[in-house]
């Protein structure tokens, strides 16, 4: 992608001038320099453009949807229908995607973290597929690829691009990343990666984890058909060690008290603005700062009650696709998130209203 | 040789969970030490680290410092620019 870190195929400046800097050096800037930002400015139009047509999978019509409580934030895709998972065993070793043991329609393994893989996956696009009428993690029906086992006492699980792989944990910090909202969340990655992707670093790489973390969450509510008020909210709940004091990793409800230990400290993340994280490590601290959108995600579906999965879920996935700027700060999502709840249940309703209370209680005006 | 690695980021972002390691190739196998010696070569090491990579989502970020007759030379490699044959011997290590 054209404002990765590294490996761009596009012009460096036009990736990181914005062009709202690109537009005021084209109004006052020198002859030479104005044609430079000219010429910059056309070429960041036209990959805006690519952007736009490669993320039209998925995309909601283009008139908005009237009335109160639309039934569907999206068109359902064509041809939806069934997940095409392809679970593989890593062995222990890194390379991917490993020996296939489960193919869609097979029977389990009796490989306890393959099956767990096989079902969640499936709960997954359950969830996009019949919520949001998404056809699997790019819109296209791309197969679902999970490889588990993947390298030695591996504390990690991640999305590369085209497949998601789970490690076992070393048994101390982690004992599994085999838990639905774990894998909720990194097949969201893949969703955002489809929808125009969000920047890994700072706050849109925050936003990148928050979504994550939302989509994560709606899974395991759905998939346990959990109210609002019943749901615990925790992202990866039992996955810590035996020995670790902690409940989960993130706790989208109260961020900041999912762990407290020895060993760990203490979970770092921030619910309000005002303790904003300002850090280099973590890509600019994108696994600390998501708790600030994640919390302001739980507040809107606290103060709406019901299914998290149904209007909140909708009008979150909405924003993701009409989102359309990787580079977006907490306060563009959260006026693309006012945008979609206006769409999906009116201006003036009041979701709109307890959505810009949820905002403003994390410190994020709109 | 010495080679220490220190590897950050993730799906749990915790840095108290994180890999630590140091090893002298000194106190290593005939067979290790030389996979270790070829695989952390500096110059491999630079090559690796100017490689394109991919999605960054959950993954871990490696800083590997080797030293060697006294000089020391450290990188920082993203965990896709690193062959899974590499993976391995650092999950060995």
């Amino acid at each position: 992608m054209c404002l990765s870190l590294c490996g761009s195929r596009h012009h460096p400046i036009a990736c990181i001038v914005p062009p709202y800097m690109l537009r005021v050096l084209v109004l006052r800037g020198e002859p030479k320099i104005a044609d430079m930002a000219r010429t910059l400015l056309k070429q960041t139009e036209k990959l805006r453009d690519e952007r736009a047509e490669l993320t039209r999978a998925g995309l909601p019509p283009a008139q908005p949807l009237s009335g109160a409580f639309a039934a569907t934030a999206v068109s359902p895709a064509e041809g939806l229908c069934c997940p095409d998972r392809r679970i593989h065993d890593g062995q222990h070793r890194a390379a991917l995607p490993g020996r296939l043991v489960r193919s869609e329609g097979e029977g389990p393994t009796g490989i306890p973290d393959a099956d767990t893989a096989y079902d969640a996956a499936g709960q997954v696009f359950s969830l996009f597929a019949e919520e949001y009428g998404r056809n699997s993690l790019d819109g296209e029906g791309m197969p679902l690829t999970a490889t588990v086992h993947h390298r030695r006492d591996y504390n990690n699980a991640f999305w590369n691009g085209e497949q998601m792989a789970y490690g076992t944990g070393d048994g101390k910090v982690f004992r599994t990343f085999l838990e639905l909202s774990v894998i909720g969340h990194e097949m969201a990655h893949g969703v955002i990666q489809f929808s125009g992707g969000l920047i890994y670093e700072n706050q849109s790489g925050a936003l990148n984890e928050s979504i994550a973390d939302v989509f994560g969450a709606l899974s395991q509510q759905r998939a346990l058909g959990q109210e609002i008020h019943k749901a615990d909210w925790l992202i990866g709940r039992g996955i810590l060690g035996p020995g670790i004091n902690g409940t989960a990793l993130r706790s989208m409800k109260a961020p900041g008290t999912a762990y407290s230990d020895s060993m760990l400290g203490q979970d770092p993340q921030p619910w309000h603005m005002d303790h904003f994280v300002t850090t280099t490590d973590d890509n600019g601290g994108v696994h600390i700062n998501s708790g600030i959108p994640n919390h302001a995600f739980y507040l809107f579906c606290s103060y709406l009650g019901g299914r998290s999965w149904e209007l909140p879920g909708r009008i979150w996935y909405r924003a993701l696709q009409t989102l359309n700027n990787p580079m977006a700060s907490f306060s563009d999502w959260a006026d693309q998130t006012m945008d979609s709840a206006i769409e999906l249940a009116g201006r003036g309703s009041i979701e709109t209203v307890m959505l810009r209370r949820a905002w403003k209680l994390v410190g994020i005006a709109i | 040789m010495i080679i220490e690695i220190a590897a950050q980021g993730g799906f749990g972002g915790i840095p108290a969970a994180s890999l630590h390691k140091t090893i002298d190739l000194a106190d290593q196998p005939e067979q290790m030490r030389q996979e270790l010696s070829d695989a952390f070569e500096p110059v491999e090491l630079a090559r690796l680290a100017s490689q394109p990579c991919g999605p960054d989502a959950d993954r871990m970020t490696y800083r590997i410092t080797v030293t060697e007759d006294r000089q020391s030379h450290s990188f920082t490699l993203k965990e896709q620019q690193i062959p899974p044959d590499m993976l391995d011997l650092i999950d060995q290590m």
